[in-house]
């Protein structure tokens, strides 16, 4: 960034850490509102499916219906099931799928990471061997092998993904637990004779846990597309189930003739992870900004 | 040097042997049995005996094992369960399919990245915009982008650039497979642009994913470099914005740049999938989704080592490039 006062003047003007209104005033419009599109994604996902007036698997009108034909404001498939309804309904299960994923990918990556980096020793190196194998692995490629080898669903799709994905917060915990334990309230109550479980519980875990919520939600959005892209090339729940990724690749056949078909789905998940890609940045730059 | 670069093929090997041994263990543990996907269902008890012998099954795990990585290092990866032909005959016109469209992704990733980082690193002038283009260019799955492609330069366009397949013509004889190099070698500028014409949609979308990324470790680094005491100095001496950007912080935010991209490469083998299928592009990927269609795990376990086997050995290669350039590298 280039040199310029007037930048340092904005910086200076900035909220101090330690104003109540903090968080919240620290962020910029654009953050603001993205923070507000999750409330409202998360709000339809949960609420919408049980909303719409049509079946998310079952035929509702005439088939190929284009975009704002009455009764159907998003038109309907090949099949005459409402896109809207599916649309919404892909949405929950996309969202909901890589909630799960990220979790439990961060809860494995964890627990890893704290043994590791709290036992230190042989036990340390063997699972950080272990942990850097995975992260040499390509890792796309050995999740489309494992959804392959489990079978066509969402949940191989999930446990595929889930394979990949732990390593990075193994790794990432280790790191962070080496360096709280080396702080000097941990060393200090080390000393006053706190010693394994109590410690670890008491003064690393606590320590930890933000970097890991943050990882984790700014995780939510790669998430979502590597799901879909998995569903996209035949790894997810065949039709009529409503999964985005399926349900892109399917309309393809139809491509030309009728485009909404295959595109909206695809922009349903572009929608989902830009909303939560841009607000896990918001997070970043708000945990920043407070020093949190 | 030496001890490093020693170092790093070892550790390749091993990485190597174990994506072989989950592989191969992944098609045991495989849902479908592979007797039945290839004698079919109503096959007779001894014509699955038969198939099963013909595969190899009935050998102890360890010598499957071991006849599998024999193969696989001399490229062969048994039969395909679908279309009961070797799977090398089958990829062996595929691979350079994919190759030759990986290599263009890959060369506009680079200039995705490089542009976009060199308009987001001058300050001030498209921020907010450039944010909101980073973003949605990140967050956009590589199917919208070819799907969105296609609507403009083929439906909307009228045909101004081809939306399926290699070429409007057949491939040559005795040709190396990539066509744009064949139609080089045979001289024909119309066979060449052809196929460079059917290459621009697909690789666009297949790059536009991995050169956003490129452009913001780019863009941090060049506004890291352009803060620094020796860019001030440059500026001091007289030089131009634009010959310090180029000239100094450019050069100085590529290394990670480099190692972003072999990570890159990684996603981008599925992106490449994605694509391949909505272009019809008859290469690994296109494939692949084939092959996970009918249950055919021989099939996909053989591109799996393939594509993980070019993305290991291409990191590889870029840490000792890396640590040629750089000697902390090699230290660490």
């Amino acid at each position: 960034m280039l040199y310029s006062p007037r930048r340092t003047l904005k910086r200076l003007e900035r909220p101090t850490p330690d104003r109540p209104d903090g968080a919240w005033s620290a962020l910029g419009m654009g953050e603001k509102l993205s923070l507000i599109a999750v409330a409202l994604t998360v709000l339809i996902a949960v609420v919408g499916p049980v909303l719409m007036p049509y079946s998310a698997i079952i035929p509702s009108g005439e088939q190929l219906l284009p975009p704002l034909s009455p009764g159907h404001l998003l038109g309907t498939d090949v099949l005459g099931m409402d896109m809207a309804t599916r649309l919404v309904a892909g949405m929950q299960r996309s969202l909901f799928a890589a909630v799960v994923v990220t979790l439990i990918a961060a809860a494995i990556g964890t627990l890893i990471g704290v043994v590791a980096g709290f036992r230190g020793g042989w036990i340390d190196s063997a699972l950080m061997r272990f942990t850097d194998l995975f992260l040499a692995f390509p890792a796309m490629i050995i999740a489309m092998a494992i959804a392959a080898a489990i079978g066509q669903s969402l949940g191989s799709a999930m446990i595929g993904i889930i394979v990949v994905w732990w390593p990075l917060y193994a790794r990432l915990v280790r790191g962070e637990v080496r360096r709280v334990a080396a702080l000097p309230h941990v060393q200090a109550a080390r000393v006053a004779g706190v010693r394994g479980w109590k410690l670890l519980w008491r003064h690393v875990v606590p320590a930890v846990t933000p970097t890991v919520v943050v990882t984790a939600s700014l995780d939510i959005g790669a998430v979502v597309m590597t799901l879909a892209a998995l569903s996209f090339i035949g790894l997810g729940t065949p039709a009529p189930a409503p999964e985005l990724g399926r349900m892109a690749s399917d309309g393809m056949k139809y491509f030309l003739n009728a485009w909404w078909v295959a595109v909206l789905p695809s922009l349903a998940i572009g929608l989902l992870a830009f909303v939560f890609n841009y607000a896990g940045d918001a997070l970043r730059v708000m945990l920043r900004r407070t020093g949190v | 040097m030496l001890v490093f670069v020693a170092k790093r093929l070892g550790s390749l090997a091993v990485v190597l042997f174990f994506l072989t041994l989950l592989v191969f263990t992944l098609g045991k543990v495989a849902d479908s049995d592979p007797v039945r996907t290839y004698v079919g269902v109503n096959a007779s008890a001894e014509a699955v005996e038969a198939a099963r012998e013909e595969l190899g099954l009935d050998n102890p795990i360890p010598v499957q094992f071991g006849s599998f990585v024999a193969g696989a290092v001399q490229g062969d990866f048994g039969i395909s369960l679908s279309s009961k032909r070797p799977i090398a005959d089958e990829l062996s016109t595929r691979l350079p399919a994919t190759l030759e469209l990986a290599g263009w992704a890959l060369a506009l990733t680079v200039v995705i990245g490089v542009s976009l980082a060199s308009l987001y690193s001058r300050p001030g002038r498209f921020g907010a915009f450039m944010r909101f283009v980073f973003f949605s260019a990140a967050s956009a799955p590589s199917f919208l982008i070819a799907m969105l492609s296609v609507l403009v330069f083929y439906k909307w366009l009228d045909g101004a650039l081809p939306a399926a397949g290699r070429s409007s013509y057949g491939p040559y004889e005795d040709a190396t497979g990539f066509y744009v190099l064949d139609g080089i070698l045979h001289g024909s500028p119309t066979y060449t642009w052809d196929a460079i014409q059917h290459l621009l949609l697909p690789a666009l979308a297949a790059a536009v994913g991995s050169g956003v990324a490129l452009a913001r470790v780019l863009a941090d680094g060049i506004s890291s470099s352009l803060g620094s005491p020796w860019a001030r100095t440059a500026r001091a001496l007289g030089e131009r914005e634009g010959t310090v950007l180029r000239r100094h912080a450019l050069r100085n935010a590529s290394s990670p740049a480099l190692s972003l991209l072999a990570v890159q490469a990684g996603f981008m083998v599925s992106s490449l999938v994605v694509v391949e299928q909505v272009f019809s592009w008859n290469g690994l990927g296109s494939y692949l989704s084939g092959a996970i269609g009918v249950g055919d795990f021989p099939a996909i376990a053989a591109v799996c080592l393939i594509l993980g086997a070019v993305y290991v050995i291409l990191n590889t290669l870029v840490d000792v490039a890396l640590a040629a350039v750089d000697p902390r590298v090699r230290l660490s």
